[in-house]
């Protein structure tokens, strides 16, 4: 009885230290997971259509990415309280020419999406 | 580490063997590196014609993990993995089954650019190789330009909270000097985690008397960590290559452990499943081109669960057999009549 009551607690501290604590030889620290996955659909709030190579980026980081042919766009970006994510058509007239825009967002949980529709300039 | 303290800690390694639970799982991606090191293993064992395996045939066998586990993590390596052209794809896929990806590279080819792509792609934790200040690295790596490339490589990671990244220095007769010049550089960028290795005598390094260190430079490398670790100013630390008796658990954060094919699974180029990719190929316990990987992973891998086998050669009348277990399971080659190397009899010589 006492040895099962002492199992279960190295099996404890073995799971424990199983999601924390190890890394390989010769492979990388451990992810802690402290990223969302940012998503959505930039479209043209004349047109209603997408716009390709809107600039979206999260203040206070060095990431952005453009949007694809049909507006989308998806990315990780670190764990923060709250985001300001930018929309910069930077791509001079080639797509039509779009007024900025940004727009603070709260994360709930690991995933945020957000649809913006940029003005004409 | 006191004789109750290593009993229980020998008690937790028996749980964790027995538990076996899937956590941290390498895909050699590729073979190809943009690189050609001094010190590089792989000329020993690795078939550099083997072309990259396709992203499907990696991502099958993945998905026949029926309940990953919490943090399970896919490291690429190679080669270099940068090498690859749909590395973004890869880390994209990965996360969208819920797993998460790091990678280990060179950093020669990982630019502003490629940076921002990968953290886009959900990348979560870099390990960058810099054996060096300048001169050194540059003549380790083969490669004039080199260090700065891999100097920007460092910049990058450290400017981006998100990822828990480390350097990662190859110690030698050339660098060895230099350790405290290396040291105070990586504070100036920003590292908050240095990782020391020294080199094997295997593959490029085996002939080469200038990449490996005798007994005595060991001892003091040992202690050269010792003493920064006590600093608290940066996590420095010896990697688990191998037991170092009393310097266990002064030189790193726990007590040595060698995980391989206990917590650890990996993909090699040719689809042979294994352990950590630097072990010897004919560990193999089966092919993802012809078994079921996860069928594997609980089925198979006895000789990494129980190293009874090991107690040979040096290893057989060790006193120090019970805590260290033969060492890590890449320094038997061949026969595997005796270990490689011996870390703990270098520092008690």
């Amino acid at each position: 009885m006492k040895q099962n009551h002492f199992q279960k607690i190295i099996r404890g501290l073995s799971l424990t230290s199983v999601m924390f604590v190890f890394q390989a030889c010769y492979g990388t620290p451990q992810d802690f997971g402290y990223d969302v996955y940012l998503s959505g659909v930039v479209t043209s709030a004349v047109t209603g259509k997408p716009i390709k190579g809107i600039k979206v980026s999260v203040e206070n980081t060095s990431q952005y990415e453009l949007t694809d042919s049909v507006g989308t766009f998806n990315m990780y970006v670190p764990k923060l309280k709250n985001y300001k994510v930018v929309f910069e058509d930077v791509d001079s007239i080639s797509q039509g020419s779009f007024v900025s825009k940004d727009t603070i967002l709260i994360s709930a949980n690991n995933s945020i999406q957000v649809n913006i529709a940029l003005e004409s300039k | 580490m006191n004789n109750l303290q290593k009993y229980i800690y020998r008690q937790f390694k028996k749980n964790e063997t027995a538990i076996h639970e899937l956590n941290y799982l390498f895909w050699e991606c590729t073979s190809r590196c943009n690189l050609s090191c001094l010190h590089c293993g792989s000329d020993c064992s690795k078939d550099t014609s083997f072309p990259d395996m396709p992203l499907d045939d990696f991502l099958k066998a993945i998905d026949s993990i029926s309940s990953p586990a919490k943090n399970f993590t896919v490291v690429l390596t190679g080669g270099e993995p940068l090498m690859r052209n749909d590395i973004e794809i890869i880390g994209r896929e990965i996360r969208k089954r819920g797993m998460r990806w790091s990678m280990v590279t060179n950093g020669y080819i990982y630019t502003d650019e490629k940076h921002n792509a990968l953290l886009n792609a959900g990348l979560g934790a870099l390990t960058i190789s810099l054996d060096g200040l300048e001169k050194s690295h540059n003549w380790l790596r083969n490669s004039k330009h080199g260090f700065t490339r891999t100097e920007r490589a460092i910049e990058l990671a450290a400017s981006s909270a998100r990822l828990n990244f480390d350097v990662v220095t190859c110690v030698n007769q050339r660098n060895l000097k230099e350790m405290d010049a290396v040291y105070n550089y990586l504070k100036t960028k920003h590292v908050k985690t240095w990782r020391l290795f020294t080199i094997l005598p295997i593959g490029r390094a085996k002939n080469n008397p200038e990449l490996l260190l005798d007994d005595f430079q060991f001892k003091g490398l040992m202690d050269f960590i010792v003493e920064k670790r006590k600093r608290k100013e940066m996590d420095v630390k010896f990697s688990c290559e191998g037991y170092v008796g009393d310097y266990e658990t002064k030189v790193r954060d726990g007590a040595f452990f060698c995980r391989a094919g206990i917590n650890i699974g990996s993909i090699l180029i040719d689809g042979a499943i294994s352990a950590c990719p630097n072990i010897d190929r004919s560990f193999s316990q089966g092919n993802i081109y012809t078994d079921n990987f996860y069928e594997v992973w609980q089925n198979k891998y006895q000789a990494f669960r129980n190293r009874n086998w090991t107690e040979t050669g040096l290893c057989e009348k060790c006193g120090e057999y019970k805590n260290c277990q033969g060492s890590g399971m890449h320094l038997w080659h061949g026969g595997k009549e005796n270990v490689l190397v011996c870390h703990y009899s270098k520092i008690v010589k």
